[in-house]
């Protein structure tokens, strides 16, 4: 019990409908509705049974309820089998138990963001560089040379 | 009616049709069968992937491993995937996707469940829960 108010020293109680802009530093707990924004650098739980519409940004996320909007997390996400998410991810690490849903867009790894990909075409060399290749081409025409 | 074709006694496992979503029993060591509901041939066979690997469509009832060296550039369709290799294109999986810390994924994810772990990377449109699979 402790341990859970050192963590989430905010919580927004399950009869409690929240309607803004919401900023804080440590962690915390949503149990109710919210509507809005969320920007921090700390820990968001949404408990099971609690919604979030809007848009989050926040050190890491534990989702056991409902969100519908997009999500940055700087660490993690971890959603439990209660969990419901739409909307899109945006993280370093992503966690999803059996039974949670998810739907949308996932931009997860090094910093959120994806490695540089290699197109295959691109790697392909010009038939001058491959000896086999070079073999196989014909002969340049011959030049005419006026006399 | 698939069950006449198994012999009395032998393993069954039950597997997805990649076609049409239905369920039937298989015997273990079957490699491949015609689905009793789409009349559409199925692969059964469980595939480790440990090099470049690009085809149209790579389909299977059984399990794909995307080893460390593979690289596969395809639609899948499989039972359980792994991936810790590269892995590009749209997957439908009917069991678990997991996102070794090696593996890189770029695509459209359709799977009931999902497990990435720290260091994968993955940029693509998931839809992941039990009722997320187009059955």
């Amino acid at each position: 019990m402790t341990d859970s108010t050192n963590e989430f020293p905010t919580t927004l109680g399950a009869d409690a409908v929240f309607k803004g802009q919401l900023q804080f530093e440590k962690g915390v707990k949503l149990l109710g509705k919210f509507e809005g924004e969320i920007s921090s650098e700390g820990q968001l739980l949404v408990a099971e049974g609690a919604t979030l519409t809007g848009d989050v940004k926040a050190g890491s996320v534990r989702v056991d309820g409902q969100i519908k909007g997009n999500l940055n997390a700087k660490t993690k996400v971890q959603l439990s089998a209660s969990a419901r998410l739409e909307g899109d991810v945006q993280t370093q690490r992503l966690e999803v138990a059996e039974g949670a849903v998810l739907v949308g867009r996932c931009v997860v790894g090094v910093n959120g963001q994806s490695k540089p990909t290699t197109d295959v075409r691109s790697v392909s060399r010009p038939a001058e560089m491959i000896p086999a290749a070079k073999a196989r081409m014909p002969d340049p025409a011959p030049v005419m040379v006026k006399k | 009616m698939s069950s006449s074709l198994i012999e009395p006694g032998a393993a069954v496992k039950r597997v997805f049709c990649t076609h049409c979503a239905q369920v039937m029993d298989v015997a273990v060591r079957a490699m491949s069968v015609f689905c009793p509901h789409c009349n559409k041939r199925l692969i059964l066979e469980d595939y480790k992937i440990n090099s470049y690997y690009a085809v149209r469509e790579f389909s299977t009832c059984g399990d794909v491993v995307v080893e460390k060296k593979g690289h596969v550039v395809a639609p899948i369709k499989a039972g359980n995937l792994t991936v810790k290799g590269k892995v590009q294109g749209h997957v439908t999986a009917r069991g678990h996707v997991e996102i070794k810390k090696t593996g890189w994924f770029k695509g459209d994810l359709v799977a009931p469940c999902l497990v990435v772990e720290n260091g994968a990377v993955l940029d693509g449109f998931v839809r992941i829960g039990p009722t997320q699979v187009p059955s």
